[in-house]
């Protein structure tokens, strides 16, 4: 029962609330326990012949009211208690994610960290709001019939307590088969994330494909697993309730058989088997709530569970504290990479001095974004060192890092925000930096033909814009930090010849104390380069300038050639 | 589609929505009520039997008619426990079963839908409506529907005892019912819309997480880390409030219920004891009348409890409808006349815009022979990717018409156009699988081929040496993530295109992240297909389109012919260019 306690753990922090919550609650029930007594008080004075309205009717309507506003507080406070609760939860597992490493959102997966904030903490949500309050007015309940049942008849009321005992026999037997459904049941509800994620953000390819039936074959699969998970978990609780009201019609028989044979013998007045029955109907509504609750909170603790892992797993630290202005220099020593078991780069060495351009060349898969990756910070490496001006790249403080360090990824990364948010993405941007960055990366035509210019919203996954033109929105928004370093991967790869020349001008004229990598396929553009680094299969085959590579590197003469009829063009 | 507005729907219209999806079960339906009056049925004679007793064999000392009593009523309940655990998996295997259909429903709509739809909704928020707005018509349909029935059966059961016992009587214990209906009645369409409120908000939040996820190297690049919490901090907040307004306006459903059903109760003491002391009625039965009375206001109150779930359940199918009545826009037309056309595709004066820019594309003639090589090029945003998706049919052209083969590129049904029609992206997608498993994806030829035959078919086309590029080769895992580079997702796309044998191939900038090397394995590979396939090539690499047959140049959405390589350079380097 481990699970359990952690889902309880929850509350301590609630203390407040829960203390109120509950003793509305138990306020509320104590005082309806009351009404039988005054029903059977009322039957009774009828059968002495002294009833008077009045005197009954006074205190009902007394009670009533109280419990009626004291019913109405308790419900608006379990709703602000337990969205509180899911509110708090949400914002530190977005938190606790916010401080994670790239590799760790990449591996954990969009979908299950979707799932996990929105119907995991529901379930958890519902604990609070109505589970928590349910089972401890239901045991208030429970008790208090119980005492009352006893007091007015305690032969009877043995005998009809039997059904107790019996009730938590059965709810033990339940609960343990219970648990691994409702886990099994979130996983599922990842996958079904997952699949209509990959189906939204494919909807382009699925119809130039007509991939929509292979689509919607994969759908029915983790839709068929939901059901039966779910026919699963209804098989488990579908004997509870009408176990449940069994039981408790048999304590009615009791009622009828010992109760009728106690007031033959006077020992029971009508009115008090009257009141009896009235709290054998009290102690039924606790037993179902509880059979309901019981389902809630399986759900619930499963749910918890997940979130839990979530929070707790451990945080390695994102860097350092040294704070510095970079000069630039940038120095690779024995750097290797892996995914997973998959080496992505090995053993590669270089050196860069600050204010020079150098350019990354291979072939597909040769690792040239994972060279970036770690050159950023984004990946650490399994082994080696990365130094900027001698100093390893983790041991920098992550804001002073990442201001100085400008990057343009290869796909592009647009976000739900105006042209303006978008460029001004980095700290602290100041407006002349905006404006420098927007020139250079020739986006200034581009923002004047928006509706709004620089308060032009721009679509989710900017797909209102064309490949070129967030490519230079990316670069914008690298320049607008105004950095010492610029990692540019595959940057020319959708902008035109014209184009990319130009803003590769201007990148060199506005910013000439940058120190420049960039990831390219075209050996045309970078052949005046200070440093050229041909990779292949995560290793460094070559570097030197074009002449010395030209001598020296027969791969590099295979890819100048393949190019080379066409760069008399471009000239 | 509306995602600000709620619909002002009254529940009983939308209880009326609902039903079609009922509609296969009408057997189980059937069964179902079936038990639900037999279990109903007997949980209701109790009470008038347990009067009954009371008044002639409690009262006259007779142990025998108890015994009998007894005995019978143990039969009863037996049958009852059997039918109501009938009952239960009935109602709840159909809620599966409708839940199960309507996931299916909805997600194959959206397959249906064209593509501005997805631009105009946010990938979350559907994602939204999909799993947590079906999930509370879930939980309606599989817990909440069963205790509705239930409930409903038994209040329509007591209250008829309660009328036919003792009309006066019950008639009196029944005026705060109707109080209480008024009371919902007038309150319903304010909690339904605090409600659809709710639902929304978290729509909003579901779409902000996913986006947030998605983009997450760059927060990390750019250290904004902040802005990620920030953001989140905002919609948290948004769905805090609505869900919070959301409870709060159905707060007072319970305990009102609670005291309408104790005033009865006061109401049938008081005026019960003055009938029982003029001897119009026995005390045995206003014991009945008391129990019946609780089996009255006892699941009228679960009914309030419920109602909140319905309530919320009518919400997320209002939220759930309007994807399923959304429009498609891209319907196959009727093929009117198709002549012989000896070009392959036709554009005659086509225009193209979207609602926010509407002049992408102005007065567009192209005229493309079949087995030719086609080059578009122009600076970025000129309009070459959009002329390419018109091709493609993912949208349909504001003004003027496409034709393919002779005919309106509107008649082709899906799987003819997309048989005919390859397209291969700027952005490579591939799902989560296999190299292998993706290579092949929808691809109607191979569906039922087995692995040996798809491998031979990679060897015959010539792409088995770019298999190579990948670990595993065609075994290697694809996780959606960034487990294989950008090139290597090129190299898939462009492999699952090909493999299709498309009658017009249009590659939009397919190799920009694939190196010059590979770039030329690539040319020998669409050198191999049939000499009728007709080739668009959109690039800016000059070497992809050196050898086209035809250069046109695209600017400021309009297309001029560009005539050789030389000239198409000149156009690019030094005519005007806007984007």
């Amino acid at each position: 029962m481990q699970k359990k306690n952690t889902l309880f753990s929850l509350l301590p922090r609630y203390k407040g609330f829960i203390a109120g919550l509950l003793t509305l609650s138990v306020f509320g029930k104590v005082l309806s326990l009351t009404f039988p007594k005054l029903v059977a008080a009322g039957i009774d004075t009828y059968t002495h012949g002294t009833f008077n309205l009045v005197t009954v009717a006074i205190p009902f309507l007394i009670i009533g009211g109280v419990m009626l506003t004291s019913d109405y507080i308790l419900g608006i406070l379990g709703i602000y208690a337990s969205e509180r609760v899911a509110s708090d939860l949400r914002q530190q597992v977005a938190d606790k994610i916010s401080r994670q490493s790239y590799t760790f959102v990449q591996s954990t997966t969009a979908s299950k960290l979707l799932t996990n904030l929105t119907s995991d903490i529901d379930a958890i949500k519902m604990f609070v709001s109505q589970g928590m309050i349910i089972l401890v007015s239901s045991l208030v309940l429970l008790i208090g019939a119980s005492v009352m049942l006893i007091v007015t008849n305690w032969k009877l009321g043995l005998v009809v307590l039997l059904m107790i005992p019996i009730m938590a026999f059965m709810f033990y037997g339940i609960f343990s088969q219970v648990g691994a459904l409702f886990g099994a049941s979130q996983k599922i509800i990842d996958r079904l994330n997952k699949t209509i994620n990959e189906s939204i953000l494919g909807a382009t390819l699925i119809r130039v494909l007509n991939g929509q039936e292979a689509e919607s074959a994969k759908f029915i699969v983790v839709n068929s697993d939901a059901k039966e998970n779910g026919l699963k978990i209804l098989r488990v609780f579908s004997s509870m309730i009408p176990l449940i009201t069994f039981i408790s019609s048999l304590a009615t028989l009791a009622i009828l058989s010992f109760g009728g044979h106690l007031v033959i013998i006077g020992q029971m007045s009508v009115g008090e088997l009257a009141a009896f029955n009235s709290y054998v109907g009290i102690l039924i509504f606790p037993m179902l709530m509880l059979g309901f609750m019981s389902n809630m909170i399986a759900r619930s603790s499963a749910s918890y569970a997940r979130v839990a892992e979530v929070l707790d797993a451990p945080e390695i630290p994102q860097g350092g504290d040294y704070k510095a202005d970079l000069i630039g220099n940038i120095e690779l020593r024995n750097v290797s990479v892996a995914y997973g078991e998959h080496p992505v780069l090995k053993d590669v060495s270089f050196k860069l001095p600050a204010k020079t351009r150098t350019a990354i060349l291979g072939p597909t898969a040769a690792g040239k974004t994972q060279l970036l990756n770690v050159l950023t910070g984004l990946t650490p490496p399994k082994s080696g060192e990365v130094l900027y001006d001698n100093h390893p790249v983790m041991s920098y403080d992550s804001e002073s890092l990442h201001s100085q360090v400008g990057m343009v990824f290869q796909d592009s990364i647009v976000f739900n925000l105006s042209v303006r948010e978008n460029i001004a993405f980095g700290h602290e941007v100041k407006p002349e930096a905006i404006e420098k960055a927007i020139d250079t990366a020739e986006l200034k035509n581009f923002i004047d033909t928006l509706p709004n210019g620089f308060d032009t919203l721009v679509s989710e996954r900017g797909t209102s814009l064309s490949g070129g033109q967030k490519q230079r929105l990316m670069l914008a928004r690298a320049l607008a930090i105004e950095p010492r370093v610029l990692l540019l991967d595959d940057f020319t790869a959708r902008v035109d010849t014209n184009t990319e020349h130009r803003i590769l001008e201007n990148v060199r004229k506005n910013y000439p104390d940058i120190t420049l990598i960039s990831v390219t396929q075209k050996i045309a553009s970078v052949q005046d380069y200070d440093h050229i680094i041909l990779l292949m299969e995560g290793e460094v085959l070559a570097q030197g300038t074009h002449t010395h590579l030209m001598e020296t590197s027969p791969e590099y003469v295979q890819i100048f050639n393949s190019q080379r009829s066409t760069n008399q063009y471009e000239h | 589609m509306n995602t600000n507005s709620t619909k002002r729907t009254s529940s009983l219209s939308a209880i009326h929505k609902l039903l079609p999806l009922l509609k296969e079960e009408k057997g189980q339906l059937a069964l179902t009520v079936l038990t639900v009056l037999v279990a109903s049925g007997i949980n209701l004679a109790v009470p008038f039997i347990f009067g009954y007793a009371v008044d002639n064999f409690i009262k006259k000392a007779n142990y025998q008619g108890i015994f009998a009593t007894t005995g019978g009523l143990f039969v009863a309940f037996l049958v009852a426990l059997v039918t109501s655990y009938a009952q239960m998996q009935f109602t709840g295997r159909i809620g599966q079963r409708v839940l199960f259909r309507l996931r299916n429903m909805i997600f194959a709509k959206l397959q249906s839908l064209p593509i501005a739809f997805f631009n105009r909704n946010k990938a979350g928020d559907l994602i939204s409506r999909i799993n947590n707005d079906t999930d509370k018509l879930n939980q309606f349909f599989s817990e909440t529907l069963v205790r509705f029935t239930m409930s409903i059966v038994m209040i329509i059961g007591s209250g008829t005892f309660l009328l036919v016992l003792n009309w006066r009587l019950g008639l009196a214990a029944l005026i705060p019912a109707l109080v209480l209906f008024v009371f919902t009645q007038a309150t319903s369409g304010w909690i339904k819309k605090r409600n659809a409120e709710a639902l929304r908000a978290t729509g909003g939040l579901s779409a902000e997480i996913q986006e947030s996820l998605e983009h997450f190297k760059v927060v990390v690049a750019f250290d904004r880390r902040d802005y990620f919490r920030r953001r989140f901090a905002e919609v948290n907040n948004i769905n805090f409030k609505a869900a919070v307004r959301a409870g709060i306006s159905s707060a007072l459903y319970s305990p009102i219920y609670d005291i309408a059903s104790n005033l009865a109760i006061l109401v049938v003491l008081g005026y019960g004891l003055n009938l029982a002391s003029q001897s119009i009625i026995t005390v045995g039965l206003l014991l009945s009348f008391l129990i019946y009375i609780e089996r009255f206001y006892g699941p009228l109150r679960q009914i309030a409890m419920l109602w909140n779930s319905l309530q919320l359940a009518l919400a997320a199918w209002d939220r759930v409808s309007e994807i399923l009545e959304e429009p498609m826009d891209l319907p196959v037309v009727d093929a009117l006349t198709s002549h012989n056309d000896d070009s392959l595709i036709r554009f005659n004066a086509v225009g193209f815009g979207y609602p926010e820019r509407p002049n992408v594309l102005s007065d567009i003639k192209i005229d493309l022979k079949p087995g030719k090589t086609y080059a578009l090029v122009g600076p970025t945003g000129g309009g070459k990717t959009t002329t390419a998706s018109l091709m493609a049919r993912l949208y349909d052209p504001s003004e003027g018409v496409i034709l393919f083969d002779g005919r309106d590129l509107r008649t082709y049904s899906d799987e003819e156009r997309t048989k005919k029609i390859g397209f291969i992206l700027q952005e490579p997608f591939l799902f989560t699988g296999t190299v292998l498993e993706n290579i092949f994806y929808a691809n109607p030829d191979y569906v039922d081929k087995d692995r040996e035959s798809k491998i031979a078919t990679i060897d015959t086309m010539g792409l088995a040496r770019l298999l190579s590029r990948f670990e595993n080769g065609v075994d290697t895992p694809v996780s959606g993530a960034d487990s294989i580079s950008l090139g290597q997702k090129q190299l898939i796309a462009f492999m699952r295109a090909v493999l299709r044998k498309p009658e017009l191939l249009i590659l939009d900038e397919a190799t920009a992240n694939i190196d010059t090397i590979t770039e030329q394995s690539l040319q020998e590979v669409l050198d191999q297909l049939p000499k009728s396939t007709t080739k668009v090539i959109i690039a800016h690499r000059l070497n992809t389109i050196e050898n086209a047959d035809e250069i046109f140049f695209v600017n400021e959405g309009r297309l001029q012919a560009a005539g050789n390589l030389q000239n198409a350079v000149d156009m690019l380097m030094h005519g005007k260019r806007q984007s």
